[in-house]
């Protein structure tokens, strides 16, 4: 069988299974974005030129109605990279991908998946996957394989999740024993939304080696849009120990947005410090297009060395579909 | 994963892929950015929950072999329950639609703390101010049903399908 045919006849099977077996509809729902951008990268005094995929993605979700008030869930989205269309050797690379029920007691959903944690972030990373993403300067922003999870309905704006990692073996608390029990990684998040205000409290245990606390506060003014993060993580071989904050703003004037954001860590063990600002606009082209511009100054520094300093400035385009 | 497996396993995506988007609804208010978001979940219930209405209109336009039903929901501002809901339409603002069939919502709570504002009395009386909006010279119904609002046990949404007067 030739490789079109095959990949037909799975395609086939999947559609007959979905018509012959489910109780309720089948909703799958295609979506996803292309995102590039042209970026001057200026590092150390040696500056290149980079065209961009920054994370654009293709996915299906969707829910199936198991009896009244029960739904199964799913979502399996994946990395496309438009540049150059390696995704780290592969032509798609796993992003988010869950499945779970949902009734009225919550969700309990499974995967390999963001973390509350860094769900909790809720986008006040104006500058999410370019330069500026708050990955490159603070802890806490993992997708976990092997993640078991509850998510709370909402009551009165409340909501909450906590999510438990089983190591599989893995040494993930570094005690130099493997861990293979159920919660040997945890993460939690608990939020308020309501109105225009969004509060939430995170935290990690042994998750990326990491024991972390945030709150994120989002705040939405009319045409303005507020941010603030607090964190503090340490590291379970004890080498680290940082705290920081975060800030951003995003001010929207009919087609064009304004952004701003500001990061700033500090490792209380020797003293190393991190800074992230980012400045920059986006310009709706339509709906689900729009063109921007960035420019990002990201600094590490060490005591004792010098700083390790990286600058960029970028235009790009996102398209959401 | 060899060069072929990898492209054997792109093809086979990309032909479900295909499979599914019979399925989309371009109008769904999901934006791509709320897979990754903290309430990723209520997005994709409240978004196929659109889809499930749109079906059962589908069903029931054929079955009454009229015209497509229009839906007048999911389209404007927050709700205070979190919802974004088209607002209702404004008294004195009456126009017809012959015989063109339409879906309106509205959310009401049965809670027992909730406030008069949410009761099922203004639900109805906001329904019916859409139906006037739309069907200014008369509507007939063709179906009522409601659903629970997933966000908070005990409010539901009420949902109208009518139908404007042929005249």
């Amino acid at each position: 069988m030739n490789k079109l045919a095959l990949s037909a006849a799975v395609a086939a099977a999947v559609g007959l299974a979905s018509n012959s077996f489910a109780d309720g509809p089948i909703d799958g729902t295609i979506y996803g974005k292309i995102n590039v951008s042209v970026v001057n990268t200026d590092e150390n005094s040696s500056d290149k030129w980079k065209l961009n995929s920054n994370a654009s993605r293709l996915g299906v979700k969707g829910k199936t109605k198991i009896t009244d008030g029960l739904y199964a869930v799913y979502k399996a989205e994946f990395e496309i990279c438009v540049d150059d269309g390696d995704c780290k050797g592969q032509t798609f690379t796993q992003r988010n991908i869950m499945g779970g029920i949902r009734g009225s007691f919550g969700t309990v959903w499974a995967g390999k998946h963001d973390s509350p944690t860094k769900l909790a972030q809720k986008k006040i990373d104006l500058f999410n996957d370019l330069e500026g993403d708050i990955k490159n300067t603070f802890e806490g922003e993992n997708r976990v394989s092997n993640i078991i999870a509850y998510t709370s309905p909402t009551v009165s704006g409340f909501s909450g999740t906590v999510a438990m990692i089983p190591g599989e073996g893995a040494d993930v608390d570094g005690d130099g024993i493997d861990d293979t029990g159920l919660s040997d990684g945890v993460s939690y998040s608990l939020s308020y939304n309501k109105d225009n205000l969004y509060l939430a409290v995170a935290g990690d245990q042994d998750v990326d080696s990491q024991d972390l606390v945030r709150m994120v506060m989002q705040y939405k003014m009319d045409n303005l849009k507020l941010g603030a993060m607090y964190q503090q993580n340490e590291d379970n071989q004890g080498t680290k120990d940082e705290s920081g904050f975060f800030v951003s703003a995003a001010y929207k004037m009919d087609k064009t947005t304004l952004k701003a954001q500001y990061g700033f860590i500090e490792d209380d063990v020797d003293g190393d410090e991190e800074e992230t600002l980012s400045l920059g606009a986006d310009y709706k082209l339509s709906k689900n297009t729009k063109a921007y511009i960035f420019y990002t100054d990201n600094t590490d520094s060490e005591v004792d060395s010098a700083d390790d300093e990286a600058s960029s400035f970028g235009v790009g385009m996102e398209h959401k579909f | 994963m060899n060069s072929t497996g990898a492209k054997l396993w792109s093809g086979a995506f990309l032909s479900v892929a295909m499979l599914l988007s019979g399925a989309a609804n371009s109008s769904c208010d999901f934006d791509t950015d709320d897979a990754d978001g903290p309430d990723f979940l209520d997005k994709i219930i409240q978004c196929e929950k659109q889809q499930g209405s749109r079906d059962k209109s589908a069903k029931t336009s054929r079955a009454n072999n009229s015209a497509q039903i229009t839906k007048l929901y999911g389209d404007g501002s927050l709700t205070a329950s979190g919802i974004i809901e088209r607002p209702v339409a404004a008294a004195g603002t009456l126009n017809h639609h012959a015989n063109q069939s339409f879906v309106a919502r509205q959310p009401y709570s049965l809670r027992p703390d909730a406030k008069f504002e949410e009761s099922v009395t203004i639900a109805i009386q906001k329904l019916h101010l859409e139906m006037a909006h739309y069907c200014a010279r008369g509507w007939d119904m063709q179906r009522q049903w409601t659903e629970p609002n997933g966000q908070q046990q005990g409010d539901f949404f009420l949902h109208y399908q009518f139908r404007c007067a042929g005249t």
